[in-house]
C-alpha cells in the first residue's frame, strides 16, 4: 500500500468529522507516525526518535508553506504547539522559527532536559493537533492532499530533510 | 510557409466552466491568452478563476494557482471548497496552489518573476492564475531598482513568458474603473470586469468583457449570480440576435368557454397575449386554462410564477384542473418560481428560455407582469419597458405563444384597459373589469386589440366557477358599461292605440 492511499484510508474512516472537537485522534496519530517514520528509517546511527519527529515537522512546514505560505503555515504550527504544550509541558523549550531552517528549534535542549521519549511524544502530539486543525479548516480530504506531498517527499528521501542533522 | 490562410495559427477556445460566460465571450476563452479579471472586493474574481481552473485543469496540463497577499490561502481553500465545482481530487495534482508571499514581501520583482517561471517550467501548466496580482504591483520594494525591473517590464515579461510556455493565464486584481491606464490593461489580451452595485436593499452583480483580442464578445453588462455552484452569467441577449421562427398563425384554444369565439377562433400561435384586470378578476384562472388547453392537445408548456409560491399556485390550479399536477409529473409542464426581488430580466429570460428549450414548449404563461416588475431589482425597474420588449420578443422569436397577465388598479367609474407601460409589446389584449349591475358586482371582459384578426367588440359577462372561467352573453341591453355602472337601455315606448 502506498503512503498516499494509506493516508487517504485513514482520513476517510466513516465516523470522522462527526464531532471534530471530541473525536478520537487515532487517524491523525497514525498519519503523524507515518510522517515521523519516514525520517526515522533513513537516519544515521544515533539519531533519536525526537530528532526524527522534529525532521518530520520541518519537512511538513516546508511543504505546507508552498501551499499556504510561510506565515499561514507558521500560524498553524503555533496553534498546534500551544495545544500540545498543555498535554506535554516538556515542549516548553521548543521554539518555532518562521522562515528558518530548521524550523523546530530547541530540540536538543528538550531532549537533554526531558529525555528522548518525552520530547518525541510531545512533537508527535503537535503533529496530531496540526493535522486535526488543518482538517477542520479545509476538510480532511484537502488536508490529506497537503500531507501526502510531505509523505511523498520523505519517501523520495528529499535531501532538504537532512538539514536537521546538520543543524 | 507561404502565407496561405490555411496555415494561420488557430486560436482554440477553452470552455470557461461558467454557465453563460462562453456565450458572452463569443465562444470561450482564447487559448494561451493573458487575461485580467478585475473588480472590487467581493465581486467574485477568485470564484471565477477557480471555476475556470477546475473546468480546464488535468494531470497532464495542470493549473497553477499563485496566491500572493490578501486572502490567506487557508481561508481561500476553506471557502472555495464549499462550491460544487471544487473537486478535492484535483487539488495537489491537477491543481497546485503555490504561495508567493515570501517572494513578494522580501524580494524584488525579478525574483518574483523567476519563481513564477520556475514553477511553470517544473509543472508545465495549461492554466496559471495569480491572485492577487494587484498586491504584487502595489507592494513597495526598495530593491526593485537593483533588479532593473519596474512594474511595466515585469508585466511585459510575465505576459511573454506565459505565452511562450503556452499557458492561458489570469491575473486577478482589485481595480477601480479610473485605473485603466495601468500597464497590465494594455498588455492583457482579455479583460473581464466584475462589479456589484447596491440599490436600496438589493445587490446586482454584473460582468463586462472590456477587451477580448481575436474575439467578438457580447457587448454590454451581463448580470450574474453566485450560488453554491459558483458564478452563473445571464447574457444580455439582444432580441434580434435570435433567429425568428416564422409564425404558423394557427388558432390556439384558450380553454375558456366562449372566449375563443370573442377573439376570432382562438389565440394566434406565436403571439404575445396580455390579459389585464383588477385583483380577483380571474386572470390566473384564465392563464391556467390556456395552459391546460394546450396540455390536453399534447403540447408542453412553461408557467413562470411571480406572485405566489409554486405550492400555492399549483394547489389552486389543481383544484380546478387536476391534470396540472399530472402533467408536471409527466414532464409536460414546468412551473418556474421567480420571486427573489433582485432578479434581472436576463435571469428570468434565461430560466424561461431554458425550460422552453428543455420541454420543447409551445405555450408560456407569465403570471404576472406586475409581480415580475416587483421581483426585479430596483435598478432594472427603470428599464422595465425595454427589458420586457426584449423578453417577449426573444420568447416569441422561438415560436412559443406567450400569455401574460397584468393587474390594473381600477376605480369603478374609470376603465383602465391595460398597463400603459407594456401594451405595445403585445399582439392581443383582453381586458377584464368589474361593473355594478342591479346592485351586484359583475365581471365583464372585452377584446381591445387583436393584431391581424377580427374580434368581437362587445363586452361579455363572465363567471369564475369551480371549473374555471365561463364567458356569458353580450350586454346588448346596457349602455355605459365602460363607466362601470351600466344602465339598462330604456325600451322605446310603444305607440298608443287609437291615436
Amino acid at each position: 500500500m502506498s503512503a498516499a492511499s494509506s493516508v487517504g484510508d485513514l482520513m476517510n474512516t466513516p465516523d470522522r468529522g462527526k464531532n471534530s472537537l471530541s473525536r478520537d485522534q487515532s487517524a491523525e496519530r497514525q498519519i503523524a507516525r507515518r510522517l515521523i517514520e519516514g525520517h526515522r528509517s533513513e537516519r544515521a546511527e544515533g539519531h533519536t526518535s525526537a530528532r526524527a519527529a522534529a525532521a518530520a515537522c520541518d519537512q511538513l512546514y516546508r511543504e505546507l508553506s508552498r501551499w499556504v505560505g510561510p506565515d499561514g503555515c507558521h500560524a498553524l504550527f503555533t496553534r498546534a504547539l500551544a495545544q500540545a504544550r498543555t498535554e506535554y509541558p516538556a515542549l516548553g523549550q521548543i521554539q518555532l522559527r518562521a522562515r528558518s531552517e530548521p524550523y523546530i528549534d530547541g530540540v536538543a535542549e528538550t531532549i537533554m532536559a526531558h529525555g528522548d521519549p518525552a520530547t518525541a511524544e510531545g512533537l508527535e502530539a503537535m503533529l496530531v493537533h496540526l493535522i486535526e486543525l488543518l482538517g477542520r479548516l479545509i476538510g480532511d480530504d484537502m488536508a490529506m492532499k497537503l500531507i501526502e506531498r510531505s509523505l511523498a517527499a520523505s519517501d523520495r528521501g528529499d535531501p532538504t530533510s537532512d538539514r536537521r542533522e546538520e543543524a | 510557409m507561404n502565407g496561405n490562410s490555411q496555415e494561420r495559427a488557430v486560436i482554440r477556445s477553452l470552455p470557461s466552466g461558467v454557465p453563460g460566460l462562453d456565450t458572452v465571450l463569443g465562444g470561450g476563452l482564447p487559448e494561451y491568452s493573458f487575461n485580467l479579471i478585475a473588480g472590487g472586493p467581493g465581486s467574485g474574481k477568485t470564484t471565477l478563476a477557480h471555476q475556470i481552473m477546475f473546468a480546464n485543469a488535468s494531470v497532464e496540463r495542470p493549473a497553477l494557482y499563485f496566491t500572493v497577499l490578501g486572502e490567506p490561502t487557508l481561508k481561500m481553500l476553506r471557502y472555495q471548497r464549499q462550491f460544487s465545482y471544487f473537486n478535492p481530487e484535483l487539488a495537489g495534482s491537477a491543481i497546485q496552489f503555490i504561495n508567493l508571499s515570501a517572494e513578494v514581501m522580501e524580494r524584488d520583482l525579478g525574483e518574483v518573476l523567476q519563481r513564477i517561471i520556475g514553477e511553470i517550467e517544473r509543472a508545465k501548466p495549461g492554466i496559471v492564475v495569480v491572485d492577487s496580482f494587484r498586491t504584487i504591483a502595489g507592494q513597495p520594494r526598495s530593491s526593485d531598482k537593483g533588479s532593473g525591473f519596474d512594474l511595466d517590464q515585469f508585466v511585459q515579461r510575465l505576459a511573454l513568458q506565459l505565452t511562450t510556455w503556452e499557458v492561458t493565464s489570469f491575473l486577478l486584481g482589485e481595480y477601480a474603473a479610473e485605473e485603466q491606464r495601468s500597464p497590465v490593461f494594455t498588455v492583457a489580451d482579455g479583460i473581464l470586469w466584475l462589479t456589484q452595485a447596491t440599490d436600496r436593499n438589493s445587490v446586482v452583480r454584473k460582468l463586462q468583457v472590456v477587451k477580448s483580442r481575436g474575439r467578438a464578445p457580447m457587448p454590454g453588462l451581463h448580470t450574474f449570480r453566485i450560488t453554491d455552484d459558483g458564478l452563473q452569467i445571464f447574457p444580455r441577449i439582444p432580441e434580434q440576435t435570435r433567429k425568428r421562427v416564422l409564425k404558423k398563425r394557427e388558432r390556439l384554444s384558450t380553454g375558456v368557454r366562449g372566449m375563443d369565439e370573442m377573439i376570432g377562433g382562438g389565440v394566434i400561435s406565436g403571439d404575445a397575449v396580455m390579459l389585464t384586470g383588477p385583483a380577483g378578476s380571474g386572470k390566473s384562472t384564465v392563464a391556467t386554462q390556456f395552459m391546460v388547453a394546450g396540455l390536453a392537445k399534447g403540447e408542453t408548456g412553461v408557467i413562470a410564477v411571480f406572485e405566489e409560491y409554486p405550492e400555492e399556485y399549483l394547489a389552486r390550479a389543481n383544484n380546478r384542473n387536476p391534470e396540472v399536477g399530472e402533467m408536471i409529473n409527466a414532464g409536460k409542464l414546468e412551473v418556474i418560481y421567480l420571486r427573489p426581488l433582485d432578479l434581472s430580466v436576463d435571469e428570468a429570460l434565461f430560466a424561461i428560455l431554458e425550460a422552453v428549450e428543455r420541454l420543447g414548449a409551445r405555450r408560456v404563461v407569465i403570471d404576472s407582469l406586475s409581480g415580475f416588475e416587483v421581483a426585479l431589482a430596483p435598478t432594472f425597474r427603470a428599464d422595465f419597458r425595454e427589458s420586457l420588449y426584449r423578453l417577449v420578443g426573444t420568447l416569441t422569436a422561438t415560436g412559443v405563444t406567450v400569455f401574460m397577465t397584468a393587474e390594473v388598479s381600477e376605480a369603478f367609474s374609470e376603465a383602465r384597459f391595460t398597463t400603459e407601460k407594456v401594451s405595445f409589446i403585445t399582439d392581443e389584449i383582453i381586458v377584464q373589469r368589474y361593473v355594478e349591475m342591479e346592485g351586484e358586482l359583475r365581471r365583464v371582459m372585452a377584446v381591445i386589440k387583436m393584431r391581424g384578426s377580427d374580434h368581437t367588440h362587445q363586452f361579455r359577462t363572465y363567471e369564475v366557477t369551480s371549473k374555471g372561467v365561463v364567458v356569458g352573453g353580450p350586454l346588448t341591453e346596457y349602455d355605459g358599461i365602460i363607466t362601470g355602472v351600466p344602465k339598462l337601455r330604456a325600451k322605446p315606448a310603444k305607440a298608443k292605440r287609437g291615436k
